[in-house]
């Protein structure tokens, strides 16, 4: 008993929610305001690991300093991508009739791509360093400072991402095309922009998860997909398009999967998250907070 | 004209396979090869095509047949002859294709895509876990068939499921499946039965899927869970029907040409090349060609759709 309310694993469930939230908070953006499914976006932050990785290996640049360079960097790629292949398939009326589908293969595409260049690039081996990896002690609890950073820093960005979507106005027009495009773009919302916004937020967001989480573990070109399906099962159970619930639903997973994996053991990781996965889709496509709808 | 135009393409099609059936007497070792994994993609692409093309519900989850397919085979390797381990192999996937598919098929749209890859990757741990579990790191089949044998069971496998979809096609079965793909909730107004339907087809699609797995792993002759249940042979199969076009037999088989054609061509041997080149052909083919290589020749030549 004493092992299960331990500070340690505490400690380890808030670090993971909060890299999570942040993870979640993009996907979930992306999915709400547009309905399309970005399963590249754990390859985007393997990218924003990787790029804190190089700058820290290379010339010993700080990841903190590095993180801001992904970030945008990674919004720099999400305007991209929704100005060359987004903005294309909403504009052919034939792509936009299936587009969930078909969004969903351009994505996998783009995730394929980008994992195997990464692979060319750097080798599919793992790849970590050592930043403020000494150990703090916090009452009884202690915590390697990287992973005390990491929460602070995703913590303090999730808390940003609910600020701006409560009061900035664009995070307002965000919500609003979440809740109801057409009428958004009726009271004269650009939607087109906000689009746009939304990608680079999204993705921007991601790459910061992904510099973070370089400094906890290792780093390898096929580590995003988990994080993908980590991050879809969190805005599945917190709600499509609702960000508080990607932060409790955030929560949950992480106290699943820490708790389970220190009760089981390392190597069922896989066949929790997946199962979890598999569990929520099928049991409550609506999310744990929603009303019954289908899923479509 | 319509009944003179089938038997012209029937006998084009027969004495295509007797020259495939030919060909070990031809060509080398490493052609052979090649000529292998086009008729293997062909069969799976046939296969996939037989759901995921006619009924619209993207699988992005094949890779776990042929998977299983091919553990059953290692696990009955040297238990019971091949013969009957191979179609036991496709079995045990359509089993597991039944099992899946009754809750499964309820999820639509991207939520089924994404879906379908999570099973696939669930079963791969939950084998990998159980093969640590029992102690086994790998497999090493030895005596397997020659390379010719494999060859012709393959083709024979291709010519199957190429029937096979031409015959779900012509049949109920098919129509009510291009229905629910033009709009499911209108095709069961008017009394088509989705349910049923979709799980009949996801079944006879995980059969011969189940069967090249075992065939597969003969040729590779050691058994590897990661390597067996890997993701890439759905995005493979998917890739090559979004190439080809996935609604007529055909699409499947232009799609594989093209496919393994331009692979051998850029001498994609590098695995991190291959899945370059299939996530740009993905990108753009779903973008600009989104009928595929079948549909765009159609327009070019103008000829009507038969």
């Amino acid at each position: 008993m004493s092992v299960i309310l331990s500070g340690q694993l505490l400690s380890a469930v808030l670090v993971l929610a909060a890299l999570y939230s942040l993870v979640a908070i993009g996907l979930n953006l992306v999915y709400g305001t547009m309905r399309l499914l970005n399963v590249a976006h754990g390859d985007l932050l393997m990218l924003g690991g990787y790029v804190a990785y190089w700058g820290f290996a290379k010339w010993g640049i700080s990841p903190l300093l590095s993180a801001v360079v992904a970030m945008a960097l990674g919004a720099a790629l999400g305007t991209l991508v929704f100005a060359t292949l987004i903005r294309r398939m909403f504009a052919s009326p034939r792509l936009l009739a299936r587009v969930e589908s078909n969004s969903l293969l351009v994505f996998f595409g783009i995730s394929t791509v980008v994992q195997n260049v990464t692979a060319l690039a750097f080798s599919a081996n793992n790849r970590g360093y050592s930043y403020l990896d000494d150990v703090v002690a916090i009452g009884d609890t202690r915590i390697a400072a990287n992973r005390l950073v990491a929460l602070v820093i995703a913590t303090a960005a999730c808390a940003a991402c609910v600020v701006f979507f409560r009061y900035a106005r664009s995070g307002m027009a965000m919500r609003a095309i979440i809740q109801q495009r057409d009428a958004a773009a009726l009271v004269g919302i650009n939607v087109e922009r906000i689009n746009r916004q939304v990608f680079a937020i999204g993705f921007a967001l991601a790459a910061l998860a992904g510099a973070l989480i370089s400094m906890t573990q290792e780093i390898s070109p096929f580590m995003g997909f988990p994080f993908t399906i980590s991050a879809f099962v969190i805005i599945i159970l917190g709600g499509l398009g609702n960000i508080t619930g990607s932060i409790i639903g955030a929560l949950i997973l992480a106290t699943v999967e820490v708790y389970g994996v220190a009760i089981l053991s390392p190597s069922f990781r896989s066949i929790l998250v997946y199962g979890v996965f598999i569990a929520v889709l099928l049991l409550r496509p609506q999310g744990l907070f929603g009303r019954p709808i289908a899923a479509r | 004209m319509i009944q003179k135009r089938q038997i012209g393409l029937l006998v084009l099609a027969a004495v295509a396979v007797l020259l495939f059936a030919a060909l070990p007497w031809a060509v080398g070792p490493y052609p052979l090869g090649v000529w292998l994994s086009l008729l293997m993609w062909i069969a799976l692409a046939e296969s996939w095509a037989m759901f995921s093309g006619l009924s619209g519900y993207v699988s992005l989850g094949h890779a776990v047949f042929y998977g299983v397919g091919a553990y059953v085979t290692v696990l009955l390797w040297q238990v019971v002859p091949l013969w009957l381990a191979i179609p036991l192999g496709g079995a045990v996937a359509g089993l597991l294709a039944l099992v899946l598919g009754w809750p499964c098929l309820r999820v639509r749209g991207p939520y089924f895509v994404i879906l379908t890859l999570g099973v696939s990757e669930f079963v791969k741990y939950l084998v990998i876990s159980s093969e640590a579990a029992l102690g086994r790191n790998g497999r090493l089949l030895i005596g397997t068939p020659s390379l010719t044998v494999l060859f012709e069971a393959m083709l024979a496998l291709a010519v199957v499921s190429a029937v096979m979809l031409q015959l779900v096609r012509s049949s109920r079965l098919g129509t009510g499946l291009l229905a629910i793909r033009a709009d499911e909730v209108a095709a069961e107004a008017v009394g088509v039965n989705a349910a049923a339907l979709k799980l009949v087809s996801f079944t006879l699609s995980a059969f011969i899927p189940g069967m090249v797995g075992g065939l597969m792993i003969l040729r590779s002759t050691y058994f590897e869970p990661l390597q067996a249940f890997s993701p890439t042979t759905s995005f493979t199969i998917v890739t090559i029907a979004i190439l080809g076009g996935s609604d007529e037999v055909p699409g499947p088989i232009a799609g594989a040409l093209f496919l393994v054609l331009l692979s051998e061509l850029l001498w994609a041997r590098a695995p991190e090349i291959y899945m370059i080149i299939l996530g740009v052909l993905l990108i753009l083919f779903v973008l600009f060609v989104p009928e595929g290589l079948l549909g765009r020749a159609r327009r070019l030549f103008g000829s009507a759709r038969p």
